[in-house]
């Protein structure tokens, strides 16, 4: 006998609330956290998010029968309290690897965060954590060089590295810009950086920028002995001219490009990603933007999340937050996604915002970068938080020296390399940051005048996104 | 309101001339480019960037480095920025103002 169907509304938890589904291991993991409309069930909104993210629609509808619902479903399978706010809660939701297309975090993105946030069953959603299998990150291209690589190319071991963005950021031309990254490298920092809203405006377009910049590396590299860098910004309107601005920098010689993941969007940033692996080129990774979605504690997509699209789509380095400074991030988030983008596995880790077991497999690591609010008195903290395996990044803190941007980058570098020398010695550096400072500057008085120009500073931002551990 | 096309002088520039300009200016008064009394008001913006080359030209020799400049050339380097810094100071100017518009 055929099978019949009766046309009505049916409430999603009868389909996709599974609360005895053990997922596998193939499966696409997602915490949600949800702040439901009032007097709507948890079972019933947690089911309503994974439908509407995977095949749900508010009815059922004949081609239901055309597919296998059963197999392509999102389910939800755990609800959990969120510590201290009892106006949400955590959602768990299982995905089948094969509801996706391979190597496209654009198609899992597409799905976990499309239609459903304005889904009006909720008065917020919010993206905090993916578990993407194993299976499913074999598929993507990754880092293009990765952390090892970038030491090898650079010749740079066993220290953080230094960044300098170029300011004003708006303004300069191509020539003084190019000086200024001269007098930074030379200095003694090894990269420099264009701003992420530098791109190829009437006042300094790309090419020239690149020639200029160009100069000043070669020019500093002869003068110092040692690799040096600017991450060239090839963000475009398209992604044709992106590649055209790629292209051209591998051509005069550039070691490495950058790219804003988030304004440029994903799909760009993949091709922009396997392309510096084809060519050998490194990928610096600017995450302009990132607050519109990050910053709301009920409402968007964690950092964290958005820390693993950047690992899949590809990008060897991404700013992460300091920590320590103007800009300060929650300290047990911010190390969380720093594990995120360096480590090949990662365990589940509640006071450090980590839902989810994550296995890398062989896929390389991403350089975490720590920009914004930093000074020399920052790097005690900064060499002993983030490690070697990073990118210290000095804007106003090398280009404010007094004596000018050469002194700052000297300065820095002189900090950094102490702060090394101290740490391997044994020494705690946070503790004993002021006199590992301070003997250091009696041989370096651009060093001592840093220190003399920032000691004032304190800084007493509270964070806005804190883990929720601490809310309330 | 139109922006002014001559630079104001040194001594008048915000932040008690703890700026791109005026850092510019306090080289060429080391390196002996201008004097001291010159605080280059007035001066256009061609006549600033003209200044900016042969200060980064003096700087070339010494590698961009106050460390590596020759003593009376330092002496004069501290003294110079010593009083600059000071003075800066005294109006208000402090590191913070160099990272305030800092972001991620």
């Amino acid at each position: 006998m055929a099978k019949t169907y009766d046309a009505g509304v049916k409430e999603y938890r009868e389909t996709y609330w599974m609360p005895d589904y053990t997922p596998k291991e193939t499966d696409i993991l997602a915490c949600f956290k949800v702040t439901p409309q009032d007097g709507v069930p948890r079972e019933e909104v947690a089911a309503a998010v994974a439908a509407e993210s995977s095949t749900g629609t508010w009815t059922t509808v004949w081609t239901d029968l055309l597919t296998d619902l059963d197999y392509y479903k999102g389910r939800a399978y755990a609800i959990e309290d969120v510590p201290g706010d009892d106006t949400c809660f955590y959602a768990f939701i299982a995905y089948p690897i094969d509801l996706f297309e391979e190597g496209s975090v654009v198609n899992v993105m597409t799905s976990l965060v499309g239609n459903v946030f304005g889904f009006k069953a909720l008065r917020a959603l919010r993206l905090e954590d993916i578990r993407f299998p194993i299976a499913y990150v074999m598929t993507c291209n990754g880092p293009p060089q990765g952390i090892q690589m970038e030491r090898d190319i650079l010749n740079k071991y066993g220290r953080p590295l230094l960044g300098c963005t170029i300011k004003p950021k708006l303004g300069l031309s191509a020539k003084n810009y190019g000086r200024a990254c001269y007098e930074g490298l030379r200095g003694g920092l090894d990269f420099t950086k264009d701003d992420e809203n530098v791109n190829s405006q009437p006042f300094m377009r790309w090419r020239a920028r690149f020639d200029f910049v160009m100069e000043a590396i070669h020019k500093a590299e002869a003068e110092t002995g040692e690799r040096k860098g600017h991450y060239l910004n090839v963000t475009a309107p398209t992604s044709d001219e992106m590649m055209k601005r790629a292209e051209y920098a591998k051509e005069i010689g550039a070691p490495i490009i950058m790219h804003d993941y988030i304004t440029g969007g994903w799909s760009a940033n993949t091709q922009l990603a396997q392309w510096c692996q084809d060519n050998g080129m490194l990928l610096h990774i600017h995450r302009a933007m990132h607050a519109v979605l990050d910053r709301n504690p009920h409402h968007g997509i964690h950092f964290r999340v958005l820390t693993k699209i950047l690992r899949l789509s590809g990008g060897d380095h991404l700013h992460s937050g300091t920590v320590v400074g103007k800009l300060e991030g929650d300290r047990d988030a911010t190390l969380g996604w720093i594990d995120i983008m360096r480590d090949s596995y990662i365990k589940e880790d509640r006071s450090r915002g980590i839902f989810f077991d994550q296995d890398w497999g062989a896929m390389p690591g991403v350089l975490p970068v720590a920009s914004g609010g930093i000074h020399v008195w920052h790097m005690p903290a900064l060499v002993n938080i983030f490690g070697d395996d990073s990118v210290l990044q000095f804007g106003g803190g090398t280009l404010g020296h007094p004596w000018g941007n050469a002194a700052g980058a000297a300065a820095n570098r002189v900090a950094v390399e102490a702060c090394v020398e101290a740490r391997n010695m044994g020494r705690e550096l946070e503790k004993e940051g002021k006199e590992i400072l301070t003997s250091a500057a009696k041989n370096s008085p651009e060093l001592a005048a840093a220190m003399e120009t920032w000691k004032e500073i304190k800084f007493e931002f509270d964070t806005v996104d804190k883990l929720d551990v601490s809310h309330k | 309101m139109s922006k002014p096309d001559r630079y104001v002088g040194v001594d008048k520039d915000i932040n008690g001339g703890m700026t791109s300009i005026g850092k510019i200016i306090r080289d060429a008064w080391v390196f002996g480019l201008v004097p001291e009394t010159e605080t280059c008001e007035g001066w256009n913006l061609a006549g600033i960037d003209a200044l900016l080359q042969k200060v980064n030209a003096e700087w070339d020799k010494y590698g961009c480095m106050v460390s590596q400049l020759p003593e009376p050339l330092a002496q004069r380097h501290r003294e110079i920025h010593d009083r600059a810094i000071r003075k800066a100071r005294a109006t208000g100017w402090s590191g913070e103002h160099e990272t305030g518009d800092e972001e991620s």
